[in-house]
């Protein structure tokens, strides 16, 4: 018999060995362009994970996350565009500027909680926004900042860089795997299990001695960071940047992603975004309309798995095992003389 | 001066239909604790139905009529199939209505077409307004928004189904005991919020363009509306809509269209920050 943790495990495999294997196994199965697809639901997946560690895990729902991944996205761009910034500098620089613009919001919108943080993040956001749109020397407002991609490392006369489809995509795999490892050791510290004090009982929480503004700061920030990587990674995977991707339909996508996926749990965020990206990609070539599927498809998740698709599994992995638990009772029962 | 006065009245009146807006938002997130990320859509698909009645039946006026009319229809439904099974949770609601408005968005693009129409001003003409020449259509939509208005507060003031409105807001479970029908207050509730952002769409159709990207600019302002007049203030959150849009109007004068809508973002972060409770508490009850 197996059981649930095993059926994890197995699962967790079989993902780890897909994921090494795409740049082989998809174009075989499929074709090339999907490798690239794949790629970008990682980049998009990190997104979706800055949202879930907010809300999932310190119960704050922020709606302008969008701003991070924004300001990740331009310094790369600005970066290299106009800095003349080499990879890693521009790596950082799109990572610098995301946390320090997640600090410098963050110190205000954690003050407030639930719906008002919700509505101060989409605020920062739609600020920045517009700031971007009506500063084109800076950003080059809608049409955005293409710019030449730098290689990521050069050894001698050998060079490594996005150009090439299979570097592209396990420099995303690996930064990506990187930071969701990072997440999963943070969650499961004390800070971690001090963050989800916050979520269950703010007033509790401090009242056993938790500094819970500075936690919620941290946890903000740290969102902050997911997201700034995330905007380096598609800047360089898109090699422009552009304002339309700080709006508030970006974060709201992010938060959908999260919540259909399964908030407060690692790998919802990866399923919420995989089934909407696959669902973009599949029905857009076949009919112009697709954005109808995907509405339907947000709905029908809320109502029939309002815990999201991971939670949904959780749930139906701990009634197997309850019935085993009771098949195996029942056996000895009978057993017995 | 002139530009000045203009862009201040333009706003103004903006501000009044967008109170009617914000208001259907404001109920629907007060009664049922529904964040709906589809009320722009609702108001959009007011101003493209407004356009059908004029194609189809040759009159604008009729569609005072049954575009509130369909909203209303169309919200009850929406609340019955979408809003209903996801049992008032403000989380899964922000999804279910992201939805919702890439539903409505959608088929609106798929009947109505991507490009963006006009509808003339079925009241031609100017009047002369503080020296001015100001359009006469403008002037009786502020006269429609504003008698609106007033019917909305009387209707919750002073009938009985805006009573139950009131009382399953304040406290639901008082008001079943005595006999309130929440769950269909919860329906009669939303649908009203759909048809008062009709409404606005009907008002509006002529005035601004009728596109299926109509919603997305006026969510963020009928938000920030609600936000500033205090949750759960109706009459701050009128009041708010009509300020803010006012204040954009008047430094539209003098600066761009985006720097304005900037300004007033930095406004409600200020006032999120320093008085969360809305502008106008302690000024009502």
């Amino acid at each position: 018999l197996i059981s649930s943790a095993a059926i994890d495990r197995v699962l967790m495999a079989a993902l780890a060995v897909f994921l090494l294997s795409v740049p082989w196994l998809v174009p075989a199965l499929i074709n090339g362009f999907w490798v690239s697809v794949i790629a970008e639901i990682l980049i998009w997946s990190l997104l979706a994970a800055s949202v879930n560690l907010l809300f999932g895990y310190v119960g704050l729902l922020s709606f302008g996350q969008a701003l991070y991944f924004g300001f990740g996205m331009y310094g790369v761009a600005i970066g290299i565009s106009d800095f003349g910034l080499s990879f890693w500098p521009a790596f950082a620089l799109g990572i610098a500027a995301a946390v320090a613009m997640a600090v410098a919001t963050g110190i205000f919108a954690v003050r407030l909680t639930w719906h008002y943080f919700a509505i101060i993040t989409v605020v920062f956001s739609l600020i920045f926004y517009f700031l971007a749109l009506t500063n084109k020397w800076l950003t080059g407002g809608d049409d955005g900042i293409n710019f030449t991609l730098p290689a990521t490392f050069s050894i001698g006369a050998s060079k490594w860089s996005f150009a090439e489809p299979a570097f592209q995509y396990f420099f995303i795999l690996a930064t990506v795997t990187l930071c969701l490892w990072l997440m999963h050791r943070l969650v499961n510290s004390p800070l971690g299990r001090a963050l989800l004090a916050i979520r269950s009982n703010e007033v509790r929480a401090s009242l056993i001695g938790l500094n819970v503004y500075l936690l919620r700061l941290i946890a903000f920030v740290l969102a902050g960071f997911l997201a700034g990587v995330a905007g380096a990674l598609f800047a360089f995977f898109g090699r422009y940047a552009s304002a339309t991707y700080m709006f508030y339909h970006v974060s709201g996508e992010a938060v959908v992603w999260a919540i259909v996926g399964g908030a407060g749990t690692l790998f919802g965020p990866l399923v919420g975004t995989t089934i909407f990206i696959v669902l973009r990609e599949i029905v857009s070539t076949q009919w112009e309309h697709h954005a109808l599927i995907v509405g339907a498809v947000a709905i029908l998740v809320v109502i029939f798995a309002p815990k999201g698709v991971v939670g949904l599994w959780r749930e139906w992995l701990t009634r197997l095992g309850e019935r085993r638990a009771t098949a195996s009772v029942e056996a000895r029962w009978r057993t017995e003389p | 001066m002139d530009k000045f006065l203009l862009l201040g009245m333009n706003g103004l009146i903006w501000g009044l239909i967008i109170a009617l807006i914000a208001l259907g938002l404001a109920i629907i997130f007060g009664l049922l604790d529904v964040i709906n990320l589809a009320h722009g859509d609702f108001f959009m698909v007011g101003t493209v139905l407004a356009w059908a009645t004029l194609q189809w039946t040759g009159s604008f006026w009729l569609g005072f009529l049954i575009v509130p009319l369909i909203g209303f229809i169309l919200g009850a439904l929406i609340q019955r199939v979408v809003i209903q099974p996801i049992h008032n949770a403000a989380a899964l609601s922000i999804v279910a209505t992201f939805g919702l408005s890439l539903i409505l968005q959608e088929s609106v693009r798929m009947t109505f077409g991507p490009t963006p129409r006009r509808i003339l001003p079925p009241i031609q003409g100017t009047v002369p307004l503080f020296g001015i020449d100001y359009e006469l259509y403008r002037i009786f939509a502020a006269a429609v928004a504003i008698v609106s208005l007033v019917g909305f507060f009387l209707f919750l003031h002073r009938t009985r189904l805006g009573t139950w409105i009131r009382a399953v807001r304040h406290d639901r479970d008082t008001a079943v005991a005595m006999g309130v029908p929440a769950h269909r207050v919860y329906v009669f509730t939303f649908a009203l919020g759909f048809a008062l952002a009709a409404l606005g769409g009907v008002v509006a159709a002529p005035i601004t363009t009728v596109d299926f990207r109509g919603g997305v600019d006026i969510l963020p302002f009928c938000f920030m509306a609600v936000i500033i007049g205090g949750l759960g203030n109706l009459p701050g959150t009128a009041a708010a809509a009509i300020l803010l849009s006012f204040l954009e109007g008047i430094i539209q004068s003098v600066a761009d269209p985006t720097v304005a809508r900037i300004a007033s973002l930095v406004l409600m972060s200020a006032v999120l920050l320093l008085r969360p409770q809305g502008l106008f508490k302690g000024l009502t009850r």
